[in-house]
């Protein structure tokens, strides 16, 4: 992978956090103002990315959309880590009876494609912030779980921990201090490009009108409203489409990258 | 010295990105002849004999290489490659590393023959039969056919050493070819360099340990920094060695040298078996009929030893012996199919660990390969920290005075505590394994194979640390070796085992003044001795 895409990933991935954590910083107008006189502006100076339906600013909307993308990430990866964590560790360290079962589970899990998953989740839940988070988060945690399951079975047998064993240390404290950091490092890796991939996922879900609801900025959403305009108004669904693949691939170089150094390591 | 000369190197160096790994050397191998290119890691042996076959990777100049009345000093690939393995060829250190488990033993040796030679399969397939023969494999028909999963040590190492004589080529060179293995399989590869150097061959043989070489060498060149600081005649070399770092590593050799004595010239000098009081009290470990079993195969069998307290048992055998298993089940990491072990009179094994939890500290371990044991992500002080602290933290400051003292108590400089494990070299990792180990201040130290994988040289220095730290604190060692004159030089006691039994036990100078079992004195035959 070239120098040059590491750099400029970490810089789409930086200006995305920047965007997420303070978008009245780089686009201070209202991401909800309607304002039917200027509907349909194509991009230019007064409007960057131009004007939906309503009138409301494409570029202000792309900005602030970038919090809910990130926090549906970020959430949803991290609801999938730590059940992973859980399952992979509990898998790993019980008696053979008991990780069968998991892995069984897991098995079954892993079958069903994670975004079917995430919808028959949503199916119980109803559409939202917060069951779109879920139903990513849920449907990540199989593949992850069987990851760290591996993961601890190798160092359950390393030498590090027989040291461990004679120097002393309960269960909990090797769990603690030496199963569970080590498991998680060439982890690192997969959950960088599990952010890209849930960012994607969660834009799937709003775009099907699962997710975030319109009129709230989301991409997907947005993505979704464009649709019905795209040979008047190409747009409105250029730019954030655009927003979604540029954090979606730069989460990806990016994870990449972390993968690579974790192998040379 | 009449033999014809098959190997002249003169003025050769070698760099890598410009730092000289290898600076002005000239060597002679000559027919009938073995040279030993002796020193440390790092001191540029490997890269010399690499150079011989063309493969050192480096910058190399020299201003004269003629190899069987050829001058190899400016050849291209091509050429390089009809040289190797007809004229000059190289056996390769690890049998398990070298030998392809996928194909049969045959094919791999046959190999060489395709590229080398017009002989056709038939005439191919008889070849390597004969090669496999002349180095005494057992049924070698059979064995050509078979996997080198499915043959014994002992035959892969024959199989590694057919391989680079299949072609039939005038100098061998052999680069560790003994290193980590079992006195069985040493004596075998000696065997075999003695037979190649009666053939005729020019044999140049590359250790770090002098005892190795010292029957076998009709000369000697010991390499340091990249340099030869002394070479001769092997008797001369060892009699009368003239430069300090040769009788250094002549110092470093543990065969015959008294307990206690120094091997190291940091050790600091004692009388050579100093008083050691022997505190009154129950046996700091004994084990009784320890047995194992995997399976259908019988790992250990019925081990019974007895290890005084201040004092060092030795448990010595080949790989495979049952020693490891016996180690890990006196450490509670195995559990023993019939048999107990006391610590300190206390029951210890087996038990849950829990009920053990109070004797755990009392016991330490120290393992062949220490980074394994470390956890990669901890720095050498925080080891040392969470080692103190039962595991409770590795960053706490207030144990930082303790974390001073212990690798004090190892010799470890405390600038290392910021360090990685990974960055400290192969004996500085065993210092800090120890330093961890005695953190507890534990009363037994089990120690596999503690030494096996550090150079004679930094080896001496850890056994002088090991008897420094017994001296000093008391504490008993098991000590596991598959090297006689290791545990002859840290033993009291010794228990030889053999196919999971221990077939003889006693005091130190008993088995080894007077074996009574026929195994024990084949083991003592084939130790390699320098006094």
């Amino acid at each position: 992978m070239s120098r040059s895409a590491k750099i400029f990933s970490t810089i789409v991935i930086l200006v995305w956090l920047l965007m997420a954590l303070a978008p009245s910083l780089l686009a201070p107008g209202d991401p909800l103002a309607i304002n039917p006189t200027e509907a349909f502006q194509k991009p230019g100076l007064a409007h960057f990315f131009g004007t939906d339906e309503s009138g409301r600013d494409i570029y202000t909307r792309v900005i602030h959309g970038a919090g809910d993308s990130l926090a549906i990430g970020l959430a949803a990866t991290a609801l999938g880590m730590g059940l992973a964590i859980i399952l992979g560790t509990v898998a790993a360290l019980s008696p053979r009876w008991l990780d069968e079962v998991i892995l069984r589970v897991l098995e079954a899990l892993y079958a069903i494609p994670s975004l079917l998953m995430a919808l028959l989740i949503i199916a119980f839940t109803g559409p939202g912030v917060g069951p779109a988070i879920v139903a990513v988060g849920l449907s990540t945690a199989p593949g992850y779980a069987r990851l760290v399951r591996s993961q601890i079975r190798n160092l359950k047998n390393s030498e590090m921990l027989e040291a461990a064993t004679v120097l002393g240390r309960s269960n909990w404290l090797k769990v603690r201090n030496h199963l569970i950091p080590n498991a998680l490092k060439p982890l690192m890796a997969l959950v960088t490009l599990g952010i890209g991939q849930a960012v994607i996922w969660a834009a799937a879900l709003s775009f099907l009108g699962l997710g975030t609801a319109p009129p709230a900025p989301e991409w997907g959403a947005m993505l979704s409203a464009g649709r019905v305009y795209l040979h008047l108004a190409w747009w409105m669904s250029l730019f954030p489409g655009l927003a979604i693949v540029a954090v979606a691939v730069s989460a990806t170089v990016i994870g990449r990258a972390l993968g690579g150094k974790v192998k040379s390591l | 010295m009449s033999q014809q000369t098959l190997i002249t190197l003169k003025d050769l160096s070698v760099s890598f990105d410009g730092a000289p790994a290898v600076k002005n050397i000239s060597l002679t191998v000559r027919a009938g002849q073995v040279l030993a290119l002796v020193g440390e890691s790092g001191s540029g042996k490997s890269v010399t004999a690499r150079s011989l076959l063309g493969l050192s990777g480096g910058q190399v100049s020299a201003s004269e290489l003629t190899i069987c009345g050829r001058d190899a000093l400016n050849l291209n690939d091509s050429a390089w490659q009809k040289i190797r393995g007809n004229t000059i060829s190289m056996i390769l250190q690890d049998a398990l590393m070298a030998l392809d488990p996928l194909r049969a033993v045959g094919r791999e040796i046959g190999d060489g023959l395709k590229e080398h030679s017009s002989l056709s399969r038939a005439q191919r397939v008889q070849r390597v039969h004969e090669v496999l023969a002349s180095v005494n494999m057992p049924d070698p028909e059979l064995r050509a056919k078979q996997r080198s999963t499915e043959l014994s040590g002992g035959m892969r190492q024959r199989a590694l050493i057919a391989q680079a004589l299949v072609g039939n080529p005038q100098v061998v060179i052999a680069d560790e070819a003994t290193t980590a293995l079992d006195s069985q399989l040493t004596a075998l590869v000696l065997a075999q360099l003695r037979a190649l150097k009666d053939q005729g061959r020019g044999v140049l043989m590359i250790s770090h340990d002098l005892a190795q070489v010292a029957h076998l060498a009709d000369e000697i060149a010991v390499m340091r920094h990249g340099e030869i600081v002394e070479s001769g005649p092997t008797a001369q070399v060892l009699n009368h060695p003239q430069h300090e770092y040769t009788r250094q590593l002549l110092q470093a050799v543990p065969s015959g040298v008294p307990r206690f004595a120094p091997l190291s010239i940091t050790g600091a000098p004692r009388p050579s078996v100093p008083e050691r009081q022997t505190p009154a009290g129950p046996l700091a470990l004994s084990a009784t009929n320890l047995s194992k079993s995997f399976g259908k195969h019988v790992a250990v069998a019925q081990v019974s030893f007895e290890l005084p307290q201040g004092t060092t048992l030795g448990l010595v055998g080949e790989s495979g012996s049952g020693k490891t298993t016996t180690a890990r089940m006196v450490l509670g990491l195995q559990k023993p199919d019939s048999g107990t072990v006391d610590l300190l009179g206390e029951r210890f094994a087996p038990l849950h660990e829990p009920q053990r939890s109070q004797l755990r500290e009392r016991m330490g371990a120290i393992y062949q390969n220490p980074l394994g044991s470390f956890d990669p992500r901890y720095s050498v002080g925080q080891l040392l920290t969470d080692a103190l602290s039962g595991g409770k933290s590795k960053r706490d400051q207030s144990y930082s005075q303790q974390v001073d003292q212990l690798l004090e108590q190892v010799q470890l400089s405390s600038k290392l505590r910021s360090r990685s494990p990974r960055e400290l070299s192969g004996g500085q990792r065993q210092r800090l394994a120890i330093a961890r180990a005695l953190a507890p201040k534990p009363s037994v130290l089990v120690l596999d194979e503690p030494v096996s994988a550090l150079d004679v040289s930094i080896q001496a220095t850890v056994l002088d640390l090991l008897d420094q730290i017994q001296l000093e604190t008391g504490t008993s060692y098991l000590f596991i070796s598959h090297d006689l004159s290791v545990i002859e030089h840290m033993s009291d006691y010794v228990a030889v085992m053999h196919q999971g039994k221990i077939i003889e036990q006693g005091t130190t100078a008993s088995i080894f003044g007077s074996p009574q079992e026929d195994y024990t004195r084949k083991l003592l035959a084939a130790m390699p001795r320098l006094r």
